[in-house]
């Protein structure tokens, strides 16, 4: 029992030194705070990003970093979970010092979050978190890459303007803080092009069945389907729309699962001609996307799979960090927050801007793309300049596919 | 004598604390753990003394951040009127909560329990207008600084602690644990015992919903999810009570500082001992088993949870005396 | 007119699966008192061993069966032998401890196959993955037609076993009456670690059966776990056959109750229903069939 004794103290002496051991740090790197949801349901998507992160890192610091010192990211898992984020970024400032935080997937960690960025004084670039209100609130260190939720349909808007002009369509979506503001968004869009909405409804992601919703989808018999879902559910939705053989002109997802590898893999060829909005696609003109192909090659050639926009969110927040720091006056928060809103600059995800628009602040504009799935491949379909395929419209019936 | 010292030292110890540690992310755990110990000391209450084992302090929890949330958000006043109603928004809930679920014992109780609280979660989600269902509620914190939050936190702790105290060595606390030893003896006796089943509750209704306007007060952003989550509020303010000890006054407070410290502990890695022991060493099998541990920091608390009610059924306090006796080979005199 | 029809066939075949989930519970909440917290995260384990079989070995989901419901058993064992039945030892205040075991477990199970198969969605696509077949204009999906007929056989099966054999009959004397069947020579620690691991295997089972059809996933446990006791309340504790009724009306109420009032009320309509059975008819079906 001696030895259970010691090895108790010895486990106390072990914590306290790991106390301290955060504040000895070495002068030498600049550290970068990074939170994401490393485990936990989101790990996925957080370990996409992770992987992002690390290779626009390693990249620039091959290219000798910012001035003269290196980068060094400090990862905080956020569980994806807004209270442990907010741990994480509170540990990430006041522990580990660092003069920006990045990273963010989930909204409402977002939403936690940038107070206390706005609040302590440092930085936040957020990369993901698309709820709306986090860039309304006229946070002043906080600053958004992506595009906010309710943008995300525009591309599908323009869409449904040139080429596909339905008259009717139904919504579905996952209750979540994106289905909820992204499905909100798209109603009044349909409002504005005079597309009648026959049903808008909500569901909690995860149900087996979805006939009950889809038989009186069917029952409507509407030109559109858009759902916001999330993989499998997207996946399922699909499915089970065959099953019950419903057929609209066109089924459009609105981003997150539809894009994804796994999607194709589920719903087989289920998957075939269902639109999806998007905000990246490998094949962007480098003109405005410089690297945008490099960054999805020589992802898959290191890491063995596939990444989506969420990856080139993530790898463009980097360098959109590491730009600030080479032209930041010093390494204190406070400016390189200035320098921030100074960017302009364009990444593999695009021109990056900070701008002040309705009632936004310091967002980033982004345009965004129809794809579609053919022949078991994404195709960039719609703005028609950056299209890699035309796209098939309107969606033959079920009984008329192979 | 020297027993009764201690919880005197331990209040003037946490008075201090946000003098001497000025570290934010320090304050912002101890934040955490006084809201736990409001929460626990009121889990205990119904479930420890009481012996009804709620599976759903989450729906108290939320109220509570709801009625402050959706106060600054419709009538757009400070979020901190929200404390005053907080606690009774979530008494208001307590009581239907009660009459269903007090019909019910034991596993059906605690079940029922359960569902009440998922019932509440889907019905916050669903009712988009009104709370603006996932998009959830978000308000600016008042205070930069920890500090206020520390001492209302600690403030609320202290008058939860002192009021369990209280009410267990008055006569309706002798009440509460004879219907937790025996319902029908107690009924026999002429111990009208829901009535008494109904005041537990109402007192850990009240103070789980004060806890929860705290958390909106402080967080600044909630949505049904989070503030009615099973895992991270119901059953967390169960483990908060079994770890530290049913039944005992302190035990919550134990729990609450245990659990808080050992999840954070978990989530980053030893605080990034191991990393930092990865550095120094520079050894790759060091390297490795800090990234095995920060990957699976999850699956570690868990271990832990199995662990402590296999070898501590009765929580550290409540097991004390064996824990002295086994590790330290301290013989309390019988 | 379709659109009922539709709706009923589709909660009907549902309610055979959640049946099956169902009798898995009702036999570990009856024979034992406490509630299986764990129970869903145990189909997801199943799931995945099937999930594993198919994608490395090619084995087909039904075949996996064979595998995956001995292997489960063998965990229900592990898990009652070592680490609930030493509970019942303990002396505590609450005897609530097996239950929040039971949570611990299921986060350790959860965490154990995010650790090896990270937060990936998995699916298995089968041939009849997709494939439906019409009667009139209502579609029948056949995997779940399938899930639908080898849940009733398993569920017969059951109700014999307990019925007719002696094992069987140790179990329903157990779960009537502890004491009693102590007093009659039944060695109750053993029928709970066996009762334990058939529970599991059942829920194993319709885990492997919901394979084809909807997807894997390390955090799909939790759902599964509140459905189970649903359907365990509305049935009556320790009823096989109030199982049955319960999980098919568990899947009726949820599939009407998302076509007419709304798909976000689906789970609420289920609560709903557990709550009223609770007050209204604790005891659930078992008190109306007495079987």
């Amino acid at each position: 029992m001696r030895i259970v004794r010691k090895g108790l103290i010895g486990i106390f002496v072990l914590v306290m030194a790991s106390f301290l051991c955060g504040a000895a740090s070495a002068a030498e790197p600049i550290k970068v705070g990074v939170v994401l949801p490393l485990t936990g349901s989101m790990a996925k998507f957080g370990e996409i990003e992770r992987r992002s992160f690390e290779m626009a890192l390693e990249e620039i610091n091959a290219k000798g970093g910012v001035k003269g010192r290196k980068i060094e990211l400090v990862f905080e898992d956020d569980t994806g979970k807004p209270d442990v984020g907010r741990s994480a970024v509170e540990k990430l400032i006041s522990r580990d010092k660092v003069p920006v935080v990045t990273g963010g997937y989930s909204s409402a960690v977002v939403a936690a979050a940038a107070p206390v960025a706005h609040q302590l004084k440092v930085p936040f670039v957020i990369c993901t978190g698309a709820a709306d209100d986090v860039t309304e609130k006229g946070y002043e260190y906080v600053f958004r890459i992506n595009p906010t939720a309710s943008e995300y349909p525009e591309a599908t808007k323009s869409f449904l303007k040139g080429v596909a002009k339905v008259k009717t369509a139904v919504i579905l979506y996952e209750n979540t803080q994106f289905g909820q503001s992204s499905s909100k968004a798209f109603e009044e869009d349909c409002k504005e092009l005079g597309i009648q909405v026959l049903m808008k409804e909500g569901y909690s992601a995860g149900a087996i069945d979805f006939k009950p919703l889809l038989t009186n989808v069917k029952a409507k018999n509407p030109d559109l389907i858009y759902m916001v879902s999330y993989v499998l559910d997207a996946s399922l939705l699909i499915r089970q729309a065959k099953e019950l053989d419903i057929n609209p002109k066109l089924f459009v997802g609105g981003a997150a699962g539809f894009t994804l590898p796994e999607f194709q893999m589920s719903a087989g060829p289920a998957a075939e001609y269902v639109f999806s909005a998007t905000l990246w696609t490998p094949n962007l003109r480098d003109k405005d996307y410089p690297g945008a192909k490099k960054y999805f090659d020589n992802f898959r050639a290191r890491y063995k799979s596939d990444t989506e926009y969420h990856g080139a969110e993530a790898y463009a927040s980097m360098y959109v960090v590491a730009d600030a720091l080479k032209r930041t006056k010093s390494f204190t928060p406070k400016d390189v927050r200035d320098a921030l809103a100074a960017t302009n600059m364009k990444t593999a995800f695009g021109p990056v801007k900070f701008i002040s628009y309705g009632k936004k602040t310091q967002q980033n504009k982004l345009p965004t793309y129809l794809v579609q799935w053919q022949d078991g491949k994404l195709e960039t379909v719609w703005p028609k300049d950056v299209a890699t395929k035309k796209a098939l419209y309107p969606t033959p019936k079920w009984s008329a596919r192979k | 004598m020297k027993k009764r010292l201690y919880p005197l030292i331990l209040l003037a110890v946490l008075a201090g604390f946000p003098l001497v540690v000025e570290d934010n992310y320090y304050q912002h755990l101890m934040i955490l753990f006084l809201m736990w110990v409001v929460i626990g000391s009121a889990w205990n209450m119904i479930a420890g003394y009481t012996g009804q084992v709620s599976f759903g302090d989450a729906a108290f929890f939320g109220s509570g951040a709801y009625a402050a949330g959706l106060l600054a958000h419709h009538l757009h006043v400070s979020a901190w009127w929200g404390m005053a109603i907080g606690g009774l928004a979530a008494l208001a809930v307590g009581f239907p909560f009660g009459w269903i679920c007090f019909r019910l014992r034991g596993a059906y109780f605690a079940l029922a329990t359960l569902a009440l609280n998922e019932v509440l979660r889907h019905g916050t989600t669903i009712a988009e207008s009104f709370t603006r269902g996932m998009l959830g509620i978000m308000i600016m914190p008042t205070f930069v600084s920890k500090v206020p939050y520390y001492y209302i936190a600690l403030g609320m702790a202290v008058v939860s602690v002192l009021s369990v105290r209280l009410l267990i060595r008055s006569k309706p606390g002798y009440y509460f644990v004879s219907i937790r030893e025996d319902q029908d003896a107690a009924e026999s006796l002429g111990i009208d015992t829901h009535f008494y089943k109904m005041l537990s509750l109402a007192f850990a209704a009240f103070w789980t919903g004060m806890a929860g306007s705290l958390y909106m007060n402080y967080m600044g952003f909630i949505d049904p999810h989070v503030v009615f989550s099973l895992h991270d509020i119901s059953i967390m303010a169960i483990l908060v009570g079994i770890v530290g000890g049913v039944g005992t006054v302190y035990g919550p407070t134990v729990g609450a500082f245990i659990m808080v410290a050992v999840q954070e502990m978990f989530r980053s890695g030893f605080f990034g001992l191991f990393k930092f022991l990865a550095e120094t060493t520079g050894s790759e099998s060091v390297r490795a088993l800090a990234d095995v541990l920060t990957k699976g920091h999850v699956l570690g608390f868990g271990l832990l949870v199995v662990l402590v009610i296999l070898v501590l059924p009765n929580g550290i306090v409540g097991d004390w005396d064996k824990i002295k006796k086994k590790v330290f080979r301290i013989h309390s005199p019988a | 007119m379709d659109v009922f029809l539709q709706i009923l066939v589709a909660g009907f075949l549902k309610g055979g699966l959640y049946a099956l989930i169902g009798i898995g519970m009702t036999l570990i909440m009856g024979v034992m008192g406490i509630i299986n917290l764990a129970h869903g995260q145990l189909m997801m384990v199943a799931m995945y061993v099937t999930f594993v079989l198919h994608s490395f070995f090619g084995v087909d989901p039904y075949l996996s069966l064979f595998v995956a419901m001995p292997a489960l058993f063998l965990l229900g064992v592990v898990i009652q032998k070592y680490l609930l039945n030493p509970l019942i030892k303990a002396e505590t205040i609450l005897p609530e401890n097996q239950v929040l075991m039971t949570v611990g477990i299921g986060m350790v199970l959860t965490e154990v196959i995010r650790f090896i198969f990270k937060s990936d969605y998995k699916s298995v696509t089968t041939s009849y993955t997709g494939a439906t077949f019409f009667l009139g204009s209502i579609s029948f999906s056949w995997a779940l037609v399938v899930a639908f007929g080898i849940a009733v056989a398993f569920t017969v099966a059951m109700f014999f076993f307990l019925i007719k054999t002696d094992l069987g009959r140790s179990i329903r004397a157990t779960a009537q009456d502890k004491d009693a069947a102590i007093l009659m020579g039944v060695n109750t620690r053993r029928i709970t670690v066996i009762t334990f691991g058939l529970g599991t295997a059942l829920v194993a089972c319709a885990g492997t059966l919901l394979v084809p059809v909807y997807y894997v996933f390390p955090d799909l446990g939790g759902p599964f776990t509140a459905k189970a006791f649903i359907i365990t309340i509305l049935g009556g504790l320790g009823s096989t056959v109030g199982a049955i009724f319960g999980g098919v009306t568990l899947g009726l109420a949820e599939s009407l109750g998302a076509t007419y009032l709304g798909m976000e009320y689906e789970d609420i309509v289920g609560l709903t229903i557990f709550v009223l059975v609770l007050l209204f008819l604790p005891g659930g079906f078992k008190r109306l069939t007495k079987v």
